[in-house]
């Protein structure tokens, strides 16, 4: 019943408004038909956030483009498989912190050791080196720019189980229960994540707290 | 300090850390330890959540459509892109399937109407009556009133239960020929007025049912007895 009605909605997917006012299942039911103008609206809804996303887990901006891209493709090519069980948005950051974390993982086969953390703890995850900077700095610009970088090196840095959560919780601003969705993990794990991520977080940023 | 904890929890569970629970914003009102905890989280969560975002190129649509189309692409023309040996595997595997089906639908084991018998075979002259074992090595009845055939029926080759002689339609008239049991190995005894004689048939056995060639047999009977039929 609710393929028939999303299949009715997705016919009705003529003008632009009837496709901006269409919410995320009507238009992978649409996609599914093969409505390109469908999956344009998609691309439209979650370019932004899923490239932020991706670039947070990688800290790598052309790479982060390219699996975003790589995400909206794998929605386009398996949408007659989407099952509307959960929203869409937890499918599509499932799929794009897969591939993040396959990524993460093709990196980590490479066996690039960085010179902010040439050491690794008992989990095997690299430990980054990454002293407060307890100096004054006078430039606010320049205090910005320090910051941000600080923020991307500190998430970067934390254990790949924690980073994918952290960056969910806190900058996405996912709940747990589409956390725990997105990962595959009960929300109990998604908590305690969270909390040890913050933990870690708080040791590498008490400069800037 | 139990209570702590669970506060604590609460504090880091709380989706926005300046908006608290009542139980939680009552119990960081007299316990400094906590509210150093709220202030902290509420800080770090800031400092994460107002990083910078980042926003796609803006060719990013333009570089998703390229790379869409040539995925599009891709599955569409699978078989030119294939490997060679896959190509070469999958086109034997379907000659072999329509080879199997044609087997098992009958077009390899009729006869072949459209070569017709020799001419000479329907025209021929009425001949001496010939008499041809039934079942060997009983000769069987004489067959020229072709009384008694039913009686002692054969076994054909490549047939089950309906007796059915097979032969040209230059032969029917006479109705002599082509008894031949699976014991004869293809082998016909043919009874002429100068005597008798062995003529081996050739057969050839195509989609598992024989054919018999009357006509390469019957070069044989002229040339060695010279009977003609």
């Amino acid at each position: 019943m609710a393929a028939v009605t999303h299949q009715a909605q997705a016919i009705e997917l003529g003008g632009s408004r009837a496709v901006e006012a269409a919410s995320d299942h009507d238009l992978l039911a649409a996609i599914r038909d093969g409505d390109e103008v469908a999956f344009q609206e998609i691309v439209r809804r979650y370019r932004n956030p899923i490239t932020n996303f991706v670039y947070r887990m990688l800290d790598d901006y052309d790479r982060s483009v390219e699996l975003a891209q790589e995400t909206f493709i794998r929605v386009y090519t398996s949408a007659s498989r989407y099952q509307a069980n959960y929203s869409f948005s937890t499918y599509i950051y499932r799929i794009a912190t897969n591939l993040a974390i396959s990524e993460l993982r093709r990196r980590k086969r490479r066996k690039t050791v960085s010179l902010f953390s040439p050491f690794t703890n008992d989990d095997g995850e690299p430990v980054e080196i990454d002293p407060p900077d307890l100096n004054v700095l006078q430039d606010e610009a320049l205090i910005a720019t320090e910051r941000r970088r600080a923020v991307a090196r500190a998430i970067t840095s934390l254990p790949q189980k924690y980073r994918a959560a952290i960056v969910l919780r806190d900058v996405e601003g996912l709940s747990y229960d589409e956390i725990a969705q997105t990962l595959k993990l009960s929300e109990g794990t998604v908590k305690s994540r969270i909390n040890r991520a913050r933990n870690l977080l708080k040791e590498k940023l008490t400069a800037y707290i | 300090m139990n209570g702590c904890k669970h506060i604590k929890e609460r504090i880091d569970e709380a989706d926005r850390p300046e908006v608290l629970p009542f139980e939680v914003a009552e119990h960081i009102g007299h316990c400094n330890d906590c509210e150093a905890f709220a202030l902290e989280r509420a800080a770090l969560r800031e400092l994460v959540a107002g990083h910078t975002r980042v926003s796609p190129p803006i060719s990013f649509d333009a570089m998703l459509n390229a790379r869409l189309a040539e995925v599009k692409a891709r599955r569409s023309s699978w078989w030119l892109g294939s490997p060679g040996y896959l190509r070469l595997g999958a086109a034997t595997a379907g000659l072999v399937v329509m080879i199997f089906a044609a087997q098992s639908a009958g077009l390899f084991s009729g006869t072949d109407s459209s070569n017709p018998a020799p001419d000479h075979l329907s025209t021929a002259a009425p001949l001496p009556p010939i008499r041809v074992a039934p079942e060997h090595p009983n000769p069987g009845p004489d067959i020229r009133d072709g009384s008694s055939v039913g009686t002692t029926r054969p076994q054909y080759l490549g047939s089950s239960n309906a007796p059915r002689p097979r032969r040209s339609a230059g032969l029917a008239g006479r109705a002599t020929v082509a008894y031949m049991t699976a014991e004869d190995g293809g082998v016909v005894l043919v009874r002429g007025q100068k005597g008798d004689m062995d003529v081996q048939m050739p057969t050839v056995s195509v989609g598992a049912q024989p054919l018999l060639y009357v006509s390469a047999g019957q070069r044989s009977v002229r040339n060695a007895g010279g009977t003609s039929f």
